[in-house]
C-alpha cells in the first residue's frame, strides 16, 4: 500500500477513473477524466489497468507529501510534478521515496494532469465507478474535491507489470527508466482542430451558420466547467425553428441555445437535452477538449461518422499495442 | 389505455456518437410513445448484443450505447462497421417487438406534503388559476402519472398525465437550491427534484420518499414507464416519515 498527504489541493483536484456508464438512464452522468488519454497513458506507463483511479488536478499550485515509497506515472498538461528544483518527467513510471515533497508548478499548454499511483487510488466504487460526480456527492474520495490534509491509499493489489517494475526502480532517490510513452504520438499536430462529426439536427442551422462553424475560430468563455464549455464567437443561427423534444446527449454533443451560442458537453454532463444539437466531436478529439481553459481559441473541421469511428477502433489498437509492450518487457 | 394491437413500431436510426446510437419513434409527447420507447427498452435488454453497455429512454427516443471494440469484432454482427452492425441488429429486432406485453400496471405511491414550507409555491399556483389550495391538491394527488423519462439529474423523473388546469409556466428566476423531494409544475409537466440543485419549476409539495440513493441497486426510485400517483400527507407523517 502506498499513500500521499495532501498539503495543497489545488483549484479542483478529484478522483476520476474512465466513468460510470451504467446508469446514463437514471441520469447518472458518465464522469470520469476530461482527458482520458492522458488518464490512461500515466496508469498505462506503471502497468495498472487503464480504468484504474487517478487524482485529475486542475491547474497547477498543488502540492502533496508521499507518506510512504511510490510507484507513480501522471500525465497530461495542467502542471509540471517538481520535487523541490527535480523536475520529474511526465508519461513514465516514477519510484519516489516516502516523505518526499511534490509540487504541481504551473503549465500553461493546458488545464489538466492525472496521477496514477501503482494498483489505482483506493476509494470505494460507486455504481460500477470510483469517478467523483460533485453534484450528488458521490463517488470518488467522500463525494468531494481534495482538501489539505487528505490521505490517499493506493490498493494493495497490484498487477505483475507494475510489482517488477517498483522492484526495480525502489531506491533512496528519485529514480525512473529510460523509456517513456510519447503521448504526442497520439495526438494531432494541431491540438487547436477538433474534429466532429455532424449531429442528427445539423441540417437545422442556416447555410452560412454551418460554414461559420467550421471555419471561424470560437473561444471558451470563463462558463465552462466539468459539465460543459460555453464557446464564445458567431452565433449559429437556425432555419428550422422546431422544439426538439428531450433526449440522450453525451459528453462531446455541442448544442445550440437560444440565443446561438454553443455549449460544449463534458464529463459531468447531464444526460438528457433539449437544445438542438449541430455536432458531436469525435471520440479521438474528446481528450484534447479536456486540456482546454477559459480563453482558448479553437477550429472544428468536420469528419463522417464512419471515419470518426476508424479512428478511434485505430486509437484503440494503438493503445492496446503500447500497454502489450510494456508487459512483455517485464515479464 | 389503448388495446395494444393498434400500435405499431416503427424507428428511424441516427449517430449519437462513436459509442451511441439513437432510435426515434416519432416527435411527440404521448402515451403511445412511451409505450413504443419502454417496450423496445425492455426488448434490448432482455436480448442485448454483444458489446450493448445501456439504454436511455426519452420522449420519443431510445439511445442504445455500446462499446465499439467488442461491437466490431462480434461476427455474428453483419455491417461494415459499428454503426451498421448495431443498427441492422436493432433493426431485426423490431419485427418481434408487436408482441411484446406492456410492463406492470402497478401504481407507486409517493406520500407528499403540500403547501407550507414544503411547497412554497402552493398559493401562487392556485391563485393564477383561480383555485383554492386544496382544489390544487385534489387535482395534482387525483391523477395517476406516467414516468415519461428520467433526466436532468440523478433519479430526477419528468411525470405526464397532470390535469391541465394546473398548467404552470416556470418560475421567471430560477431558484439557487432546491430541497430534496421537492415536487414541482412546470408547463404541463409535474417532477419531483431527487437532489438538492438548483430549479425554475413552482414548487407545490415535497415528498419524505428518498428519490435517489447510490447505494441502492437501483439508485433511482422511478423508472421511464412506472405509473405514480401522490397521496397527501401532513407535517407530522412528513417529519416522522423516517422514524
Amino acid at each position: 500500500m502506498m499513500r500521499i498527504r495532501i498539503i495543497k489541493p489545488g483549484i479542483l483536484s478529484t478522483i476520476q477513473d474512465l466513468g460510470r456508464n451504467h446508469y446514463l438512464s437514471q441520469a447518472v452522468p458518465v464522469s470520469g477524466a476530461m482527458d482520458t488519454l492522458s488518464a490512461r497513458i500515466a496508469n498505462i506507463a506503471i502497468g495498472n489497468n487503464d480504468n484504474a483511479s487517478v487524482i485529475e488536478f486542475t491547474y497547477a499550485d498543488a502540492e502533496f507529501m508521499t507518506e510512504t515509497d511510490m510507484l507513480i506515472a501522471y500525465a497530461g498538461d495542467g502542471a509540471i510534478l517538481k520535487a523541490g528544483e527535480l523536475i520529474i518527467p511526465a508519461e513514465k513510471s516514477v519510484f519516489i521515496p516516502a516523505y518526499t515533497s511534490i509540487q504541481l508548478v504551473n503549465n500553461p499548454t493546458g488545464s489538466r494532469t492525472y496521477l496514477a499511483v501503482a494498483g489505482g487510488w483506493d476509494v470505494p466504487e460507486v455504481l460500477g465507478s470510483r469517478s467523483t460526480f460533485i453534484t450528488a456527492s458521490m463517488g470518488g474520495f467522500e463525494g468531494r474535491n481534495l482538501r489539505a490534509g487528505d490521505t490517499l491509499s493506493s490498493k494493495e493489489a497490484v498487477n505483475p507489470t507494475t510489482a517488477i517494475l517498483f522492484s526495480l526502480l525502489k531506491s533512496e532517490n528519485i529514480t525512473y527508466p529510460a523509456w517513456s510513452i510519447a503521448r504526442r504520438m497520439f495526438l494531432p499536430t494541431d491540438t487547436k482542430r477538433i474534429r466532429v462529426v455532424p449531429a442528427h439536427e445539423f441540417s437545422w442551422f442556416h447555410g452560412l451558420a454551418i460554414v461559420n462553424f467550421l471555419s471561424l475560430p470560437y473561444t471558451l468563455s470563463m462558463n465552462s466547467n466539468r459539465m460543459g464549455y460555453q464557446l464564445d464567437g458567431e452565433p449559429i443561427t437556425r432555419i428550422i425553428k422546431n422544439d426538439l423534444l428531450s433526449t440522450a446527449v453525451t459528453p462531446g454533443t455541442i448544442q445550440v441555445t437560444g440565443n446561438g451560442s454553443m455549449v460544449m458537453l463534458m464529463a459531468d454532463c447531464q444526460t438528457t437535452g433539449g437544445y438542438p444539437r449541430i455536432a458531436q466531436v469525435a471520440a479521438v478529439d474528446l481528450p484534447l477538449c479536456g486540456q482546454l481553459k477559459s480563453g482558448d481559441t479553437i477550429y472544428f473541421e468536420d469528419i463522417s461518422h464512419q471515419n470518426a469511428e476508424m479512428l478511434y477502433l485505430e486509437r484503440e489498437e494503438e493503445l492496446q499495442q503500447l500497454k502489450d509492450a510494456i508487459r512483455q518487457k517485464y515479464l | 389505455m389503448q388495446p395494444l394491437t393498434d400500435i405499431k413500431p416503427g424507428f428511424s436510426i441516427y449517430y449519437l456518437s462513436e459509442h451511441a446510437i439513437t432510435l426515434e419513434f416519432g416527435h411527440d409527447i404521448s402515451e403511445d410513445m412511451l409505450w413504443q420507447v419502454s417496450n423496445f427498452n425492455t426488448l434490448i435488454n432482455q436480448v442485448p448484443f454483444a458489446g450493448f453497455i445501456t439504454s436511455v429512454p426519452a420522449y420519443s427516443t431510445l439511445s442504445i450505447f455500446y462499446d465499439p471494440i467488442q461491437v466490431i469484432k462480434a461476427e455474428e454482427l453483419p455491417g461494415q462497421d459499428c454503426f451498421d452492425k448495431v443498427s441492422n441488429y436493432l433493426r431485426q429486432l423490431k419485427s418481434y417487438s408487436d408482441t411484446e406485453s406492456p410492463s406492470s400496471n402497478d401504481v407507486i405511491i409517493i406520500p407528499t406534503c403540500y403547501g407550507g414550507k414544503y411547497g412554497e409555491d402552493l398559493d401562487e399556483v392556485a391563485a393564477l388559476h383561480q383555485l383554492s389550495a386544496d382544489e390544487v391538491i385534489k387535482l395534482h394527488s387525483e391523477a395517476i402519472y406516467k414516468v415519461y423519462m428520467i433526466g436532468f439529474v440523478p433519479g430526477f423523473a419528468y411525470l405526464g398525465g397532470m390535469s391541465a388546469q394546473l398548467a404552470t409556466p416556470r418560475k421567471p428566476t430560477p431558484r439557487k437550491t432546491i430541497p430534496p423531494g421537492s415536487v414541482g409544475i412546470a408547463g404541463q409537466q409535474t417532477g419531483i427534484y431527487p437532489l438538492a440543485t438548483p430549479g425554475g419549476w413552482q414548487l407545490i409539495g415535497r415528498t419524505p420518499l428518498p428519490l435517489f440513493d447510490a447505494t441502492r441497486t437501483q439508485p433511482a426510485f422511478l423508472k421511464a414507464g412506472d405509473q405514480v400517483t401522490f397521496t397527501p400527507i401532513d407535517p407530522y407523517q412528513f417529519e416522522h416519515y423516517r422514524h
